[in-house]
């Protein structure tokens, strides 16, 4: 071939870089260039992330005393507590609820659905995940407010919250069982395994851990939520005396104090001891997921290879 | 060598019903020409009761919308609604005044803008991690960017308000206008209001939705086989090009899918961008301006529409329109990738590290 | 050819010596010294596991790619030029020493495009490159088939013939030697009759490296082979003589079947 036959004598007595020229040289100086522009990046996203919890630091922690989390919001003064409380009540509805319909729904999905409903059950809870939090609180403003009668409630806060959650829980424990290797089901089920002794002896432990990865998971996004709340839970600065009362919650501190004018600074004082508190909230579920995935890790090792 | 069996699947089998299963998995049953999903039992009753369990989601979802469609009675629909005048006076209600146009126009501007930085910047930070860093540091930024996946939007937000605001106003702004003003929108004036504006909400909502984009292109990008990149190696590419040629040749459904969803999410973020978009209902004009968007507008708004049912309606259907329009991103995105780990979900983030046991 | 102009004085495609390879605490090959005719079809045998595919991966610095690897000892590229100097670029090794895989690996683009690829990468002139993908397809035995094809996804086609586009796209950057790990592993008896009958032409004009489990295909397509066993290298010489007369009993009990 003449074609090829150009440059290609001298080129091809040798492989160093110092012998390349033109557009080879070009492609691999390129090639060196990338790797340095890369990290630009990460400053580009890991710094928003420092500069944020710095300040949000700076602004909580000198204030921040043991009273902080234990007292009640009066006025100007008080601390976080009833907000806590709420919150923590609203979650673990929210959790209940969530985990009771997501690990079933996921169950059956994974291994009891005929293919069509899977896909079709797959495809609405990814929607599900993608309604904007937004639109849930309008849901459930309408539904368990107005419709009910209810007005606010803590109980239709955590319900609102739960339908956040589901789509989270839901496909974990798909994917989770679905990833259980075929091996071990066609193991099981050599071995004469009925189905369901399979799936509670074999699949459910080898899923587990991903599964309380995903309500963990859950947990951190709910609460951190605002707007399915606002507008069910409502408003209270007592602490919650029963489910049918409306309450008071971490991310609704933050909403209702951060743009009252420097004279209240005590309260934007408190929306940012807020914020601090869920960081450190979410930080510790960080933590608690990376833990269980490094367990799980360790344990099935092998399974996988 | 770790290498023969290299290709073992990063995903579960996608069609796991397509395995046959052993003939004694069936047990003495007689053969049913159905089967379910996995556990090749013959559709019985118990498949049956249990497929609408597995529709739960799809029931939630449709009781949602059920309940949407019905508190709106699709009232106002009409071509005043979708003009861009809007002005709601309680007192002199006029339907011909409550257009939706300013707020899909601000939903889109930052949105819009807020994916192409994030693709930007999680592409770089996904191509680090699957194809430059070693695995020490690539757990670290994973670990990071899954931190920054957990904070609220109330702590953006707040943060954005308070810090970042008069930041903006006093030196980004005036950078961004003295050395970018031949670029539209780069040159007009201040925010009417503060410094809050549509920068920002684009700034803090860019930096909401890295964490997903970013742990949905790394699964994508790390599931184009190893095979292919071995090939464009052995072919004298260099690391770039595989990773340009090959990895987001291959990986481009997932990764198209990866900025859909990343832009579902910046549609639909309501609480951070109330907080910094100012809520002025104008039609914007620079990126200073202060703006609003559907979801922040609703959010705020609901307050005084306990007082005004007719405000409530509206807000309903604009609630419609946004849960529609985020939808069809979502289908969209999901159509376009195979692999059942794409969810909107950023479980996605927790599962393909653990994809790294293969790795 | 243009892979004749300039001499190789010395016969020599690839002087191996001393080569081994570690990953972490593990040895997988261990002191490899042998010498790759030129524009000869040597085969690598020995059972699964024996390091075979490490060994031709060693070969063009294709060990890189795989986290963990360390490699020790010398490869010269026509008995010359040491391919893992530092002052080498990979990229270059790889352009002159190019590699077949066992699975087809077509990328999911056209015909045109997969054998285009390499040429792409330098840029090269649309007329130049299509010239080259079509005497790269003739070369690799496959243009007759696909000549009607060039726009159709690769994937659409038959395993046989992706491996032969594979080839084509491995040949189309000008390698002087190719190498191949288990290139017919996954296809049937007429596919791999065809692929065989390819290399045969090739290697009048470069040298191939085949990896293959399959004893008779070494015997076949083969005019050298060397044998390796728990990562050494066991025996190498002319693929009859191997066959018909094995210095090593480990050999012997391999190619008369007895193990493997």
């Amino acid at each position: 071939m003449t074609a090829g036959a150009e440059g290609r004598g001298e080129q091809a007595t040798t492989l160093t870089y110092a012998s390349v020229s033109g557009r080879t040289r070009r492609r691999l100086v390129f090639d060196r260039l990338i790797p340095w522009l890369l990290p630009l990046a990460f400053v580009a996203v890991l710094f928003p992330l420092f500069d944020m919890i710095f300040w949000v630091a700076q602004k909580a922690v000198p204030t921040f005393t043991l009273a902080t989390l234990t007292e009640t919001q009066v006025g100007f003064g008080g601390g976080l507590y009833s907000m806590i409380l709420g919150t923590l009540i609203l979650i673990a509805i929210g959790t209940a609820i969530a985990t009771g319909i997501g690990i079933a729904a996921g169950f059956y999905t994974a291994e009891y659905a005929p293919p069509a409903v899977a896909s079709f059950g797959r495809l609405a809870g990814n929607i599900l995940a993608g309604v904007p939090a937004i639109v849930l609180g309008y849901f459930g403003y309408y539904l368990l407010v107005l419709y009910t009668n209810w007005g606010f409630t803590t109980l239709a806060g955590g319900i609102v919250l739960g339908i956040f959650m589901v789509p989270y829980v839901y496909r974990t424990t798909d994917v989770a069982l679905t990833g259980v290797p075929p091996t071990q089901r066609e193991a099981a089920l050599a071995m004469g395994a009925r189905p369901r002794q399979y799936l509670l002896r074999i699949a459910f432990p080898i899923a587990l851990p991903t599964i309380l990865t995903g309500i963990f998971f859950a947990m951190a996004l709910g609460l951190g939520e605002a707007a399915p709340i606002v507008y069910t839970a409502g408003w209270s600065s007592t602490p919650i005396t029963g489910l049918m009362q409306p309450t008071s919650f971490l991310t609704g501190a933050i909403w209702l104090f951060y743009d009252l004018p420097p004279s209240e600074g005590t309260l934007l004082t408190l929306a940012f001891q807020a914020a601090f508190l869920l960081i450190l909230i979410v930080l510790a579920l960080n933590v608690i997921v990376q833990l269980l995935s490094d367990r799980y890790r360790r344990r099935l090792q092998g399974l996988f290879e | 060598m770790s290498y023969e069996n290299q290709v073992a699947p990063l995903m579960p089998d996608p069609e796991p019903d397509s395995e046959p299963l052993p003939a004694e998995a069936a047990g003495n049953r007689p053969a049913a020409p159905a089967k379910s999903a996995r556990l090749g039992i013959p559709r019985s009753w118990w498949a049956w009761i249990g497929s609408p369990v597995a529709l739960l989601p799809f029931l939630v979802l449709a009781l949602i919308t059920g309940v949407l469609l019905n508190a709106s009675a699709l009232r106002n629909f009409g071509w005043s609604f979708w003009s861009f005048n809007y002005n709601f006076l309680p007192q002199t209600p006029d339907q011909s005044s409550w257009g939706i146009g300013v707020f899909v126009l601000g939903t889109a501007l930052t949105a819009g803008l807020a994916i192409v930085f994030a693709t930007l910047l999680s592409l770089a930070l996904a191509i680090s991690v699957v194809v430059y860093l070693p695995s020490g540091p690539s757990r670290v930024l994973n670990m990071l960017t899954n931190l920054l996946a957990g904070i609220p939007s109330v702590v953006y937000g707040i943060w954005g308000f308070v810090i970042l605001a008069p930041y903006f106003g006093i030196t980004v702004e005036p950078t961004l206008r003295a050395f970018l003003f031949w670029l539209p929108g780069f040159g007009g004036p201040a925010s009417e209001i503060g410094s809050w504006g549509i920068l920002l909400a684009v700034f803090l909502l860019t930096i909401m939705i890295i964490p997903l984009t970013t742990a949905l292109m790394r699964s994508a990008l790390q599931s184009v086989p190893r095979d292919l990149v071995d090939s464009a190696v052995a072919l004298g590419a260099t690391r770039w090009e595989v990773t340009r040629r090959v990895r987001f040749r291959v990986a481009r459904r997932g990764l198209s899918s990866a900025i859909l969803l990343g832009l579902g999410r910046a549609l639909g973020e309501s609480v951070a961008v109330a907080m910094v978009i100012g809520g002025v209902t104008s039609i914007p004009v620079s990126l200073y301006s202060a703006s609003t968007s559907l979801p922040s507008f609703i959010f705020f708004q609901l307050d005084s529409a306990f007082t005004y049912p007719d405000l409530l309606v509206l807000l309903v259907e604009f609630a419609l329109v946004l849960l529609i329009i985020t939808m069809v991103v979502n289908i969209v995105a999901q159509r376009l990738t195979q692999t059942e780990l794409a969810t909107a979900t950023t479980v996605g983030t927790l599962l393909s590290e653990e994809g790294e046991l293969e790795r | 050819m243009s892979a004749e102009s300039v001499p190789n004085p010395n016969g020599v495609a690839l002087r191996v010596r001393h080569l081994s390879v570690r990953a972490r605490d593990r040895a997988i090959l261990t002191d490899i010294s042998i010498d790759i005719p030129d524009k000869e079809v040597t085969a690598v045998i020995g059972p699964s596991g024996c390091g075979k595919t490490t060994f031709i991966r060693s070969l063009n610095r294709m060990t890189e790619t795989t986290h963990g690897l360390t490699v020790q000892g010398s490869v010269l590229y026509r008995g010359q030029e040491e391919i893992y100097s530092p002052s080498v670029a990979p990229v270059l090794v790889r352009q002159r020493i190019g590699m077949v895989f066992q699975r087809p690996t077509v990328f999911p683009i056209s015909v045109y495009e997969n054998v285009a690829f390499g040429l792409r990468l330098e840029h090269q002139p649309e007329d130049r490159i299509e010239q080259e993908v079509e005497y790269s397809l003739v070369r690799a035995g496959v243009w007759e088939e696909v000549k009607k094809d060039l726009d159709r996804p690769a994937l659409s086609l038959s395993g046989g013939q992706q491996q032969r586009i594979c080839i084509a796209r491995a040949l189309a950057v000008r390698p002087r030697i190719l190498l191949m790990d288990e290139p017919t592993a996954s296809l049937d008896p007429v596919s791999t009759q065809r692929v065989e009958a390819t290399l045969e032409e090739l290697s009048r004009e470069i040298s191939i490296v085949m990896v293959t489990h399959s004893i008779a295909q070494a015997a076949r397509a083969s005019t050298r082979t060397a044998y390796f066993y728990q990562g050494r290298l066991i025996e190498e010489g002319p693929t009859e003589e191997l066959f018909e007369r094995p210095k090593q009993e480990l050999t012997e009990e391999y190619v008369t079947g007895r193990f493997g």
